[in-house]
């Protein structure tokens, strides 16, 4: 029983769900004080205990549906099993036949660079999420049965290498194709290759199971099943690349690249200065929030507890009134910065924004992302400007030549460094919200707003070409508190102007 | 104490309230395990309610702490009666002379005072404030902290010693532990998200609209006079109007306020006009009450036509409102921005960002 209950804490945790130890021991107790004969009741104190967040819910949902029913090949088998199934039927088997559906769902060479691991996890989740046969017939055969006796014939560690070959074919494919990470068109030559690719690995992984000792019958039904897919394999993906490739040209004349790019990242005195200037006016526009304690000071409101104490020398007598406020603390920052050649000329001027709010505030941190995103809070402590920028740009820190993905990058942030943001802290994005065609993964900036006291969005372009050509800040504007438009010293003087002013509630 | 998830259904029944198993199970956990229940879910769902019923069907008395902006442990935990300590130091003069009566000496005057010393910060010049009164009360009791989500990040950090150890620490005093364990419900409107550390120490409950059938029964017992025909329909236009996309829809107390105004109407039937007349009694903001003007055809379908004939038995699922045309550029950014906000505090569509998890 409890190692059932860790598994369905481990998956819930693995789809993003925070549980503590505390919690999951808290359900494991709370399970003794009840008859487990009633699978609502189960249900209800597992949700109870380990759910702590609504927008978990209709998660927890789904997969305690999943997890916790007896799959019908599996009573038929054992029929003597009164608890819920062996927790690994939900894990392992999908991966073999969900290849075709992760290779022709992301065609771009995006996981190139990642290990086995993780390519495995992704098939977890496809499985689960049953998308793993969006390419194929939708009521098709049930991988997750076929999976689940396998488990239960015992031949995981069969499995497992079996399908550890195929995708370490499936994974030299994909790093052939690095090279394309930046570029935008695609050619159908490569999706035969692809396509034939995992036919070759999938009946390897077909080969292999017939090695095994399994049922023959089940192996004949999968076998046909994945034939039939593969046949259609070639076909789908060509479609696929091909609406892929009709979305890239559409946005072609949009994306280009600035022509120049400039070698010299330095700064004059004067712009330094104005710079300067500027933030310290935005500084003390910005107020943090409303500190909890009160403050002694010379202005505010008597109080009388303090008054009466120190008073207490001249027998009770308000000689010395004392007077107490709430104080606003000092506000913090999270700046996330763009930082890709496509914004490349004002790229220089955000990180000079950045550099500088690190300066002036008290509690920033800032991080920098193109493909990917690394904090670079450090780098701008130690080192100068000039040399702290040129240390963004020159790769040593983060590639910088692959596309933008604010997707990835939001992502990231979200699930990384989600700590750093608290109801205290503003948050200021910097950058074009062009994500190349890459998932905009709205639901992570959503996620920040709501911990945050106040989200920004700095863009380096004219509101008037957002709409335009695989722009996705019309998608996020409107979770952004708000949405200014800054390219140059001038512009960030008058934002900061109007900015603040009117943004910052008092609570 | 309750003996089992159906009694708890059934006492909480005796006081009117009705609930699924999912709350009563909840309820039990809470009392057998001694853990609070940390109550989410949209305003006018009976959160509140839940505790005073409870208190009252385990016979404790209730402490609610209200919470609000500004909280601070002197309103919720406790406070020094500064103007009493001056005035007993004030008419006790004397006696403190007394005190001194054949003292030689200024050692042996503070060795004397010193064994008096504890009067003043006894727990005679404290003022108790709920958490105190429900940690120290000699009977158990139900403590309601009622809207946390209110009172500052501080304030949560502040109750968690109370929560997982239920005791409280006064410097001058030592540390209050709980005489009789309180049983604690906290309610919480999510206008932000309480802290992990929180979240963790209690059971998680989440009130959502109830299903039809439950809702007639609900409506059934807390307003007989209604009619039962009309109760029926009552329900069937109040989960049509759930159904729009509204800024605050229709909670239970709005229904019950509803069917309450429609006995005094002394109703026979809802008709459309009737239904167009005390809509204010359940939209409360303007665009919401232009939207339901616009749909409001097809929310009065159940009044014209005599059917819902299955509402008794069955649950029906939730019905979806005709597609108004698509016009997403008409909305202006400031709408859009608008219904973000209301989006994150009043709906519990669960988790609709398409997120699919892991990394």
């Amino acid at each position: 029983m409890d190692a059932a209950i860790n598994r369905f804490v481990f998956l819930l945790k693995r789809r993003g769900v925070r549980i503590s130890p505390a919690e999951s021991l808290d359900a494991m107790q709370a399970l003794t004080r009840v008859s487990l004969c009633d699978r609502d009741t189960v249900r209800a104190i597992l949700r109870c205990t380990l759910i702590k967040d609504v927008r978990d819910l209709s998660l927890f949902e789904e997969l305690f549906d999943q997890f916790f029913s007896l799959p019908k090949h599996a009573r038929s088998a054992e029929p003597a099993t009164g608890l819920p199934p062996p927790p690994e039927t939900s894990l392992q088997p999908s991966a073999a036949v969900a290849a075709p559906e992760a290779a022709g769902g992301r065609p771009d060479g995006d996981h190139a660079h990642e290990d086995l691991l993780d390519i495995r996890d992704y098939f977890d989740e496809s499985q689960m999420a049953t998308h793993f046969n969006a390419h194929q017939d939708p009521d098709d055969f049930s991988l997750a049965e076929f999976g689940q006796n396998l488990v239960l014939s015992r031949h995981r560690e069969l499995l497992d290498q079996a399908l550890r070959n195929a995708l370490q074919l499936l994974k030299a494919q994909r790093v052939k194709h690095a090279h394309r990470a930046g570029e935008l068109n695609f050619d159908e030559a490569v999706a035969a290759l692809d396509a034939d690719l995992i036919a070759d690995a999938v009946t390897d992984l077909l080969d292999e199971l017939s090695d095994t000792d399994l049922d023959e019958n089940l192996l004949q039904k999968l076998s046909a099943r994945v034939t039939g897919g593969i046949a259609r394999l070639p076909e789908l993906l060509k479609r696929h690349l091909e609406r892929e490739l009709a979305l890239r040209q559409e946005s072609l004349p949009t994306t280009e690249r600035p022509a120049r790019s400039r070698p010299d990242y330095r700064f004059t005195e004067q712009e330094r200065r104005d710079m300067t200037e500027i933030v310290q006016r935005l500084c003390r526009r910005m107020r943090g929030a409303r500190s909890y304690r009160r403050r002694i000071g010379p202005q505010g409101r008597i109080s009388v507890p303090l008054t009466l104490r120190r008073n207490m020398k001249y027998e009770g007598i308000p000689f010395q009134p004392v007077l107490t406020r709430y104080r606003d603390e000092k506000p913090r920052l999270a700046v996330i910065c763009d930082v890709s050649l496509s914004v490349r000329n004002t790229a220089r001027f955000m990180l000079h924004l950045v550099y500088n709010l690190q300066t002036l505030f008290e509690r920033v941190r800032s991080f920098a992302f193109v493909g990917d995103l690394v904090e670079i809070s450090a780098y701008f402590d130690r080192l100068g400007i000039d040399e702290a920028i040129a240390a963004v740009f020159d790769g040593s820190l983060l590639d910088t030549e692959v596309d933008s993905n604010y997707g990835r990058a939001l992502e990231r942030f979200h699930n990384r460094y989600l700590a750093a943001v608290t109801p205290q802290t503003t948050v200021i994005v910097l950058g074009d919200g062009r994500g190349n065609r890459n998932p905009p993964q709205v639901w992570a900036l959503e996620a920040i707003r709501r911990r945050a006291k106040r989200l920004l969005w700095l863009s380096p372009e004219s509101r008037g070409s957002w709409r335009m050509g695989g722009c996705d800040m019309p998608l996020y504007e409107p979770v952004c508190h708000q949405t200014e438009v800054v390219r140059n010293l001038r512009q960030l003087g008058q934002v900061t102007e109007s900015l603040l002013r009117r943004s910052v509630v008092r609570p | 104490m309750f003996e089992s998830i159906e009694q708890t259904i059934a006492r909480l029944r005796e006081q009117q309230y009705i609930c699924d198993r999912k709350l009563a199970t909840v309820v039990f956990l809470a009392l057998q395990m001694r853990k609070p229940i940390l109550i989410e879910g949209p305003a006018g769902v009976g959160k509140t309610e839940l505790a005073k019923v409870v208190s009252a069907a385990l016979g404790r008395a209730l402490i609610r702490l209200q919470c609000y902006g500004g909280l601070d442990e002197a309103h919720a935990l406790y406070e020094w009666e500064y103007g009493k300590q001056l005035l007993y130091t004030q008419i006790l003069r004397d006696k403190i002379g007394q005190l001194f009566d054949g003292v030689d000496g200024l050692h042996e005057a503070v060795a004397r005072l010193n064994l008096h010393e504890d009067v003043f910060f006894s727990e005679r010049f404290l003022v108790r404030r709920p958490i105190l009164q429900a940690i120290d009360s000699p009977d158990p009791v139900v403590l309601l902290i009622d809207e946390l989500d209110r009172a500052e990040e501080q304030f949560e950090a502040f109750l968690l010693e109370v929560l997982s150890d239920f005791q409280v620490t006064v410097p001058e005093l030592g540390t209050v532990t709980a005489k009789t364990v309180p049983f604690v419900i906290i309610t919480s409107n999510n206008t932000r998200d309480l802290s992990d550390a929180l979240k963790r120490r209690c059971l998680h409950l989440f009130i959502d609209y109830p299903d039809e059938r439950r809702e007639l029964e609900i409506v059934r017992l807390k307003v007989p006079a209604l009619r039962e025909t009309l109760a029926e329909q009552v329900i069937a236009v109040i989960r049509r109007l759930r159904a729009l996309d509204l800024r605050k829809a229709p909670s239970i107390s709005e229904t019950l306020d509803w069917a309450r105004a429609l006995v005094l109407l002394d109703a026979d039937a809802l008709t459309p006009a009737l239904l167009e007349e005390t809509l204010h009694l359940l939209v409360k903001y303007e665009r919401d009450t232009q939207r339901v003007s616009e749909q409001l055809t097809w929310i009065a379908e159940p009044i014209q036509g005599q059917s819902v004939p299955q509402s008794t038995t069955t649950t029906t699922p939730t019905p979806l409102p005709p597609q108004r045309p698509a016009e997403p550029d008409a909305m202006s950014l400031e709408q859009r921005r608008q219904e973000h906000t209301a989006r994150y505090f009043t709906s519990y569509r669960g988790r609709t960002d398409g997120r699919t998890g892991g990394a």
